[in-house]
């Protein structure tokens, strides 16, 4: 596959899975009077999200390329803010 | 290599004015240069808050009002507390860090001499609007951890305290330059053959400094910046519900690492002066390289031991309990380590030995007494005593010991003349003598109230022996600046290394070194320093090591000291084991250096042509930062403010325009280990470096919101504080555009790789107008919003409506600004692109700018379900 043709799938899988989020909104799921529904809703739209940005981390930003030292640093920071906020969430429940 | 390079016009033909020239303080971008401006400047520092701190100890001579008001008092705390913490104490670490760092690894000069300079004149600057701050109806006066909601403008309402708040965003600004730079530098630049783990323990210790320094400041830019916003555009965070809560989880996930950002360079310089002055290599320096980093790491687990007092469930204080216990462990083997290397060395009570013993005793001492805080019971009794105070200064104090050790020992290097061993040592007695006296009887008193000046009558003796101490300390300072000047101007010449056991390259040079630091390419190939010609490796780029090189790359055991053929000193060099290029290292060759030119076509410089970055715009850029900053304090007020605001926003962009078409040539190292970032260019690296700030500022913004959004109710949140107008689609269209952006960039990168001038206008043009698209549907979004007229919310939904609001307009605005960043660059590079730039093996511009915009587009992905799905 040459670069264009990858980087035009990636751009459409990633308009799609947007889409997808959007669909989820519309079909009912994010209901805020049903926990359940809304918890599931809540998993499957931030898994997207995720799925999205490891698309264009791997490929618009060649990540995939790039010595893997590159990518730890990124998670370094990825983790310093999900600890800030997981932490600083759990400790009012 | 002679003393007059330092001086005036150097050998490489630089076009550098003399240091006796004012104009060369202003352009300069040496790192020597500019480590001595830092230097100069904390110490400036210093002194405005010693004589803060003298006004309090004067106040509590004895208990209530006497020469200060109250809120005189409370100004005076909490302005000492933030500069010496955050003018003083780093900063003058810094120093040394800018002088030393390259002089240690082997580089010539920092990866990004004029961001290194840009970083100064931030610093300097946001100083400066610190100090006006007291002349704007009283500076801030909420205590140095500003704590919610004493912090926002119900409470604090003079122009004098948004002013601190800007001054802070400013000096983070300032920090988070200095922390890109030092890492790039220190992962890129580092001379052949020197491995990480070889790095001397100074250049160890700020390269750590840095990393909690990236990540940590970025969480308090976070909340800075939503305070700035408080009190700026009035929305309502710190004081909803939850709010005075956040404040302290974003303050002290800085705010602990911070103390090891202020600790461990003095620890760097104890563990220098240990060795040099016992003669003898760090013991165990494996492990104590390996604490340091397992304490760097357990700083980010802490935070919440200073929130014990405050409504956070007992399972996490219990977590936190426990983390703070562990993270003391490292430290243990730490001090055991320093103690055990004089045991088996032979001391010499030189001044900077006798500031690094003091600094251990000392640190110590605060360690003991820290713990009694970390645990939950006891820190019940004791938060917010004087016991706490005592502890603090203990640790932090006693990290600046460790500083004054590093002032008398790199003072012959930065000058060429010795200090007056005499006087340094006076200057010692009288500041251990007079610390102990100052911060001891603090644990005596402490059932006072910390940060109030009324105290019960039976404390008055130990809180009259501590002023007695201050005054003490702070007269030890006069000897201190007494011995420096004088010592410039008459002090001892020394050569190139006046430490008989001193293992570091920057002792292999002059003192002071030459503009460039090394005649020839430093390398560490052979275990030890050796120096090679520069035309042996432009024929073969792997040349035999010449001789001369005295330094080894971790402070080895020196064994008797010889001088080689090019009159430095050989010290036996490793003997553990040496110092090869480990896997993953990498040599490179060759001419490296481009530099864009105005006219878009970019300029490769030949093998011998020296660095040329001297630059004014630096110091334009930060002055007019500092104009904008102070305009907007006030903007409220009306008057000059706004004037100040616009004039300052004018100049900055004539500012950034003269920077970006100035030439320069910044030359990268032709041999260098590069572990574990072989391959990635400097200028990359220095892109995913801020990109990792980024990522936790955005976390910082991000988990405020979700923090907010726990505390008043998940599915509350959307039922009470959302208005039904607010859809999903404006927020699906923007996904929509900015992911075409995004491909637009890579189409653009895809154009340039086959030469298509027209394929990198377009597709750069694209970007651009898909990132309007972006801000003008954003535009009619908000607009929409603003006047929606419900039950509900009669009055629409504004900034400051609810915290609802406040978080979505905030945080979406955030990255809103981001997006306007990315598209001013591209309006720099869309007419360049035109004259033909960014084709072929150019396409370097086009990538990294693609890294920022991706990545802008990356926290669009998770703001879209969280604030229009979610």
């Amino acid at each position: 596959m040459t670069q264009l043709k990858l980087y035009s799938a990636i751009f459409v899988v990633l308009m799609a899975l947007s889409t997808t989020q959007a669909l989820v909104e519309r079909t009912g799921f994010v209901d805020f009077d049903a926990p359940d529904t809304y918890w599931m809703a809540f998993g499957i739209i931030l898994v997207l999200s995720f799925v999205k940005a490891v698309f264009v981390a791997t490929y618009y930003m060649h990540l995939r390329w790039e010595p893997r030292s590159v990518t730890y640093l990124m998670l370094g920071g990825l983790f310093v803010a999900l600890a800030l906020t997981t932490a600083a969430a759990y400790s009012i429940l | 290599m002679s003393h007059g390079e330092a001086d005036g016009h150097d050998a490489g033909g630089h076009d550098f004015p003399p240091m006796s020239s004012v104009k060369r303080w202003f352009i300069t971008t040496n790192h020597k240069d500019i480590g001595i401006l830092y230097t100069i400047t904390a110490l400036f520092f210093l002194v405005l808050g010693g004589v803060l701190a003298l006004l309090m100890r004067v106040q509590l001579w004895g208990p209530g009002e006497s020469i200060l008001s109250a809120g005189a008092y409370n100004q005076a705390v909490s302005a000492h507390g933030l500069l010496m913490v955050f003018w003083f104490i780093s900063p003058f670490a810094f120093g040394f860090a800018n002088y030393i760092i390259p002089l240690q690894i082997g580089a010539d000069d920092l990866a990004f001499p004029r961001l290194n300079a840009m970083s100064y004149w931030a610093y300097l600057f946001s100083g400066l609007l610190f100090i006006i701050s007291f002349f704007q109806g009283g500076t801030f006066d909420g205590g140095w951890t500003m704590y919610a909601p004493l912090n926002v403008p119900t409470y604090m309402p003079n122009v004098g305290g948004t002013t601190v708040v800007l001054a802070l965003i400013m000096f983070i600004a300032a920090v988070t330059m200095g922390s890109v730079n030092f890492l790039t530098t220190m992962y890129r630049m580092r001379a052949e053959g020197l491995r990480m783990r070889d790095l001397p323990m100074f250049s160890m210790s700020i390269l750590l400094t840095v990393w909690m320094m990236l990540f940590a400041f970025a969480a308090l830019l976070a909340a800075l910046l939503i305070l700035g916003a408080e009190h700026l555009l009035g929305v309502s965070y710190f004081t909803a519900d939850g709010g005075t809560l956040l404040w302290t989880h974003l303050f002290w996930f800085f705010g602990h690492p911070e103390v090891y950002i202020v600790f461990f360079p003095a620890l760097g310089i104890m563990a220098e002066c240990f060795q040099t002055f016992t003669g003898h290599r760090i013991v165990g320096r494996k492990w104590f390289v390996l604490a340091m980093v397992l304490v760097a790491l357990q700083s980010f687990v802490v935070w919440m031991h200073h929130m014990f007092l405050t409504g956070i469930n007992l399972e996490i204080k219990t977590l936190f309990m426990v983390t703070t216990i562990g993270i003391s462990l490292p430290f243990d083997l730490m001090v055991f380590s320093l103690i055990y290397t004089m045991i088996k060395g032979r001391i010499r009570f030189t001044t900077p030995f006798l500031f690094s013993l003091g600094a251990l005793i000392l640190f110590i001492i605060g360690g003991i007494t820290g713990v009694f805080l970390g645990a939950v019971v006891l820190d019940y009794e004791f938060r917010g005593t004087y016991w706490v105070v005592a502890h603090f200064h203990y640790v932090m104090v006693g990290g600046a010991t460790g500083l004054f050790a590093g002032i008398y020992y790199w003072f012959p290097k930065m000058t060429g003349r010795m200090y007056d061993e005499y006087l340094g040592k006076l200057h010692f007695g009288l500041y251990f003598v007079g610390f102990n006296l100052l911060y001891f009887p603090m644990f005596g008193a402490w059932e006072t109230p910390r940060r109030v000046f009324d105290y019960a009558l039976p404390l008055g003796t130990w809180h009259k022996v501590a002023t007695v101490g201050g005054f003490l300390l702070g007269a030890s300072f006069l000897v201190m600046f007494y011995n420096l000047f004088k010592s410039m101007a008459v002090g001892e010449e020394v050569g190139d290394n006046p430490w008989e056991y001193s293992t570091t390259a920057e002792w292999a040079v002059s003192s002071p070194p030459p503009l460039e630091n090394f005649e020839g390419k430093p390398s560490y190939a052979d275990g030890t320093l050796s120096f090679r010609d520069e035309p042996q490796l432009t024929a073969d780029g792997s040349g035999d090591g010449g001789p001369g090189g005295s330094a080894s790359t971790d402070g080895g055991i020196a064994s008797g000291a010889s001088e080689t053929s090019s009159g430095h000193r050989s010290d036996g060099g490793l003997r553990t084991e040496s110092a090869t290029a480990g896997s993953g290292s990498a040599l490179v060759t060759g001419p490296e250096a481009v530099t864009p030119t105005p006219t878009g076509t970019v300029a490769v410089h030949e093998e011998d042509e020296h660095a040329d970055h001297a630059s004014f715009w630096p110091f334009v850029v930060c002055f007019a930062g500092f104009l904008t900053f102070l305009g907007v304090s006030g903007i409220q007020n009306g008057g000059a403010y706004p004037w100040l605001a616009g004039t300052g926003g004018v100049l900055s962009a004539v500012g950034f325009v003269g920077l970006a078409r100035e030439p320069f040539y910044v030359p990268e190292p032709t041999m260098a280990e590069q572990w574990p970032f072989a391959g990635v260019e400097n200028m990359k690296l220095g892109m995913w470096m801020f990109l990792g700030s980024d990522v936790v500022l955005f976390g910082g913004f991000i988990g405020s919101y979700l923090f907010l959004r726990v505390a008043n109710g998940w599915m509350h949140w959307h039922h009470a504080f959302i208005p039904e107008d607010h859809v999903v689609l404006p927020g699906l269209i923007n996904t929509y555009l900015l992911l075409a952006s995004s491909f637009a960039v890579v189409i653009a990168l895809v154009a340039a790789h086959k030469n298509s001038s027209r394929g990198v206008v377009a597709s750069l043009s694209l970007t651009w107008l898909l990132g309007v698209g972006f801000l003008v549907n954003k535009g009619l979004e908000w607009q929409h919003l603003f006047h929606v007229s419900t039950e509900a919310f009669p009055n629409g939904w504004n900034v400051g409506t609810n915290v609802a609001s406040s978080t979505f307009y905030l945080t979406t605005g955030l990255h809103g600004a981001h997006v306007i960043v990315g598209l001013i660059m591209l309006m720099y590079m869309i007419p360049r692109a035109m004259k033909g730039a960014y084709l072929g093996d150019d396409e370097t511009s086009i990538e990294y700018f693609g890294l920022y915009w991706h990545f802008v587009d990356i926290v669009w992905l998770f703001l879209f379900p969280l604030f229009y799905i979610l």
